[in-house]
């Protein structure tokens, strides 16, 4: 990326970094210098920091309603068993909806563990920022999952779900781990290894 | 900026800022973050964002006091053995779960998201390999060194 003009609107100019650049090569890094910072003030950084955390806190407290082992199945059907049968009763797109009734109810449990598992740990990599860019991806696969499910349900807000994947979305092109977060912390040290893992999470934050 | 405290350390007779410095701050502050979710016991309704009760309290106090020890204590294996403590819990909440109920922890799928985040960031804070004593005195002479003035005529 080349270099880019902060100045119009930066209220602390000593933070930028003029010479900014996205390229996660350990080579181009100064170990002495502070993290190239793609938000060029600190308000900046701190409100991405917040969102970020207001959308982990989002994930983890909608666990709650997702009760193994049974997840809702039995009569009448509840909790997270309910939300998938919308899938089906108030269809949004067909292929979805035969996958559904085909693969995903006749095995419900597995899924449902799949889910919360996936959640969990949107939940708690998000909150903590660790492999922010990763599990926003994330984020943003699992609200497409969710609304095809659940769209054309009764009492559903289309923008709710629009609102989610813009707001992973941001947290992806923003790198919001690095910013009051454990990507910003161990980024550093990610890139002077040589090992896989690191250099991996690297990608990843 | 980050040469900052070293000039201005000396001078003031403060202590050089090490380089792990933000790792074992990083540290104490995800101890807080576990003392402060046990406020959590005192929430219901939609205010109650992840479920802390019984003795789900006492590991976010224990284990929240073993991660700030950790980070004030700079101690790699402390902080290590604190983010395996919160997996540990996070496992033993989920196998509750997986039999019907929160069990003695009193927590459900929040909680064991919350130990999930906690262990898997303390951990990754305790696997970062900590320079050697003599390479910590050598790095810190280094820094002092580049940014003392020259004297020279």
């Amino acid at each position: 990326m080349a270099s880019t003009d902060y100045v119009a609107g930066t209220d602390n100019p000593t933070d930028v970094d003029y010479t900014a650049s996205t390229n996660d090569d350990a080579t181009d890094t100064d170990d002495t210098a502070p993290p190239d910072p793609f938000l060029p003030s600190r308000i900046d950084r701190a409100a991405i920091a917040v969102v970020r955390v207001g959308v982990g806190l989002l994930w983890l407290q909608n666990l709650g309603w997702k009760i193994p082992p049974n997840f809702g199945q039995g009569d009448p059907p509840e909790g997270l068993y309910l939300s998938t049968t919308y899938a089906v009763s108030h269809e949004v797109l067909h292929p979805y909806t035969w996958l559904v009734e085909q693969v995903v109810l006749p095995n419900f449990t597995i899924f449902a563990w799949i889910v919360l598992l996936v959640e969990a740990s949107l939940g708690a990599f998000l909150t903590f920022g660790l492999a922010t860019r990763f599990w926003a991806l994330v984020g943003i696969a699992q609200t497409v999952v969710i609304m095809l499910t659940v769209l054309n349900a009764p009492n559903e807000w289309i923008w709710s779900y629009l609102l989610m994947l813009l707001v992973h979305a941001a947290l992806f092109a923003t790198a919001a781990g690095r910013y009051a977060g454990l990507d910003g912390v161990l980024r550093p040290e990610w890139q002077r290894s040589r090992s896989w893992l690191p250099r991996l999470l690297v990608r990843a934050s | 900026m980050a040469a900052l405290p070293v000039v201005v350390a000396p001078i003031a007779g403060a202590c050089v800022m090490k380089p792990h410095d933000a790792l074992d701050r990083s540290a104490l502050v995800l101890g807080v973050v576990s003392i402060a979710s046990a406020l959590f016991v005192f929430a219901s309704g939609e205010l109650e964002v992840v479920r802390v009760q019984v003795a789900g309290v006492v590991v976010a106090l224990v284990l929240g006091l073993l991660a700030i020890a950790a980070g004030w204590l700079e101690s790699r294996t402390l902080i290590f053995a604190a983010g395996l403590g919160f997996l540990v819990a996070a496992g033993v909440q989920l196998g509750l779960l997986a039999r019907g109920s929160g069990g003695f922890l009193g927590g459900n799928a929040s909680t064991f998201s919350l130990w999930l985040g906690l262990g898997f960031g303390l951990i990754a804070i305790g696997m970062v390999p900590r320079p050697e004593p003599a390479e910590e005195i050598a790095l810190e002479d280094q820094n002092a060194s580049v940014i003392a003035p020259s004297t020279d005529g």
